[in-house]
């Protein structure tokens, strides 16, 4: 397919779904977290709303029952570990071939 | 992008077996499929991967529209299947709710809501890419509709199973939810545009991952050769 008409339709589709993001946020009571968001919304109906789309200056913030739990340490730990595992098993399948016949219903 | 974080004692009783027992029956087929099928040896890898980085996705809250998560959950289910893709949402489900986030009672629901982000964004992607699109745009396109499929039936999970508590009419409530679904199709797009890099780049270093090896290239080298 041309890629006018591929791209045309990717920039059509995201057109439409920033427009309901945009109606969305607005709607659902503006610059809130998605937990209060969530909870006005579903108390008290739509209610219009303002504030900034992106505001950076919040940084990136961990999952609040983990934050207050005390559990980011713990959190960024068994992160690293998925990750090693899941490096550590296509590293092993990529230098062996896959894991012995019979050991795994592989194909 | 799309899950329920009402709390416990949030939906009626009857909505929570009702979506369990759907979300049992999914995992059910899937794992059945499974057994039969067998799992080629990189997938298996390859949802290694996607649950770690789906799982820590989720727990970080980015400063958007207020403050959202993504799942990549579009991006597990291009890469590992709709099979394991469905498995994933339901691991990452199960960590997130013993962690506090998400309710336990609801992992039924929000396994089915993920799930269908995977299963949807992957048919989306063989169906663009049988169309021959390039990878970029089919990538993109497939993890903001998957996406986008997740938040609709997130939305009428909400809507047909009704809010403990909430003195909104049935319309109403179907309004407020509409809002909150059509923020989540903005965060597909972010989401969409994410999955497309990380796809792109996936098949130019190592095709076979994406199970695109068997493509011809689309651009013929030109000029002059020794």
């Amino acid at each position: 397919m041309q890629r006018w008409k591929q791209y045309g339709g990717l920039f059509g589709l995201f057109a439409a779904f920033l427009a309901a993001g945009y109606w969305g946020f607005t709607a659902t009571g503006g610059a809130l977290p998605w937990a209060k968001r969530s909870a006005k919304a579903l108390q008290r109906g739509v209610q219009d709303g303002g504030g900034a789309l992106v505001d950076l200056g919040r940084g990136i913030v961990v999952a609040g029952p983990i934050r207050k739990g005390g559990l980011v340490l713990e959190f960024f730990g068994l992160v690293a570990l998925l990750v090693v595992v899941g490096i550590g098993m296509y590293v092993y399948v990529d230098r062996y071939g896959g894991f012995e016949d019979g050991e795994r219903p592989a194909r | 992008m799309a899950h329920i974080h009402l709390g416990e004692g949030t939906f009626p009783v009857w909505a929570l077996v009702l979506w369990t027992l759907v979300g049992v029956g999914l995992i059910s087929g899937v794992v059945y499929r499974v057994r039969k099928g067998g799992i080629e040896t990189h997938q298996i890898a390859l949802a290694g991967i996607g649950a770690a980085a789906s799982f820590a996705v989720f727990q970080l809250n980015i400063p958007v529209w207020g403050g959202i998560h993504m799942n990549l959950t579009g991006l597990v289910g291009i890469l590992a299947g709709p099979l394991l893709g469905a498995l994933i949402a339901l691991v990452v489900n199960i960590f997130s709710a013993a962690l506090g986030h998400g309710a336990v009672g609801l992992i039924g629901a929000n396994t089915l809501v993920n799930a269908s982000e995977a299963i949807v964004a992957y048919y989306a992607f063989k169906t663009l890419w049988g169309m021959d699109w390039d990878v970029f745009p089919a990538s993109a396109s497939a993890a903001t509709l998957g996406l986008s499929a997740g938040a609709v039936l997130m939305g009428a999970i909400i809507v047909v199973s009704g809010v403990n508590g909430s003195a909104l009419p049935r319309g109403d409530l179907t309004i407020a939810v509409a809002g909150l679904v059509g923020l989540n199709l903005g965060v597909a797009v972010i989401e969409g545009i994410l999955t497309g890099f990380i796809v792109q780049f996936l098949a130019s270093v190592r095709p076979d991952l994406v199970g695109l090896a068997d493509r011809e290239p689309r651009d013929e080298p030109t000029g002059v050769t020794a």
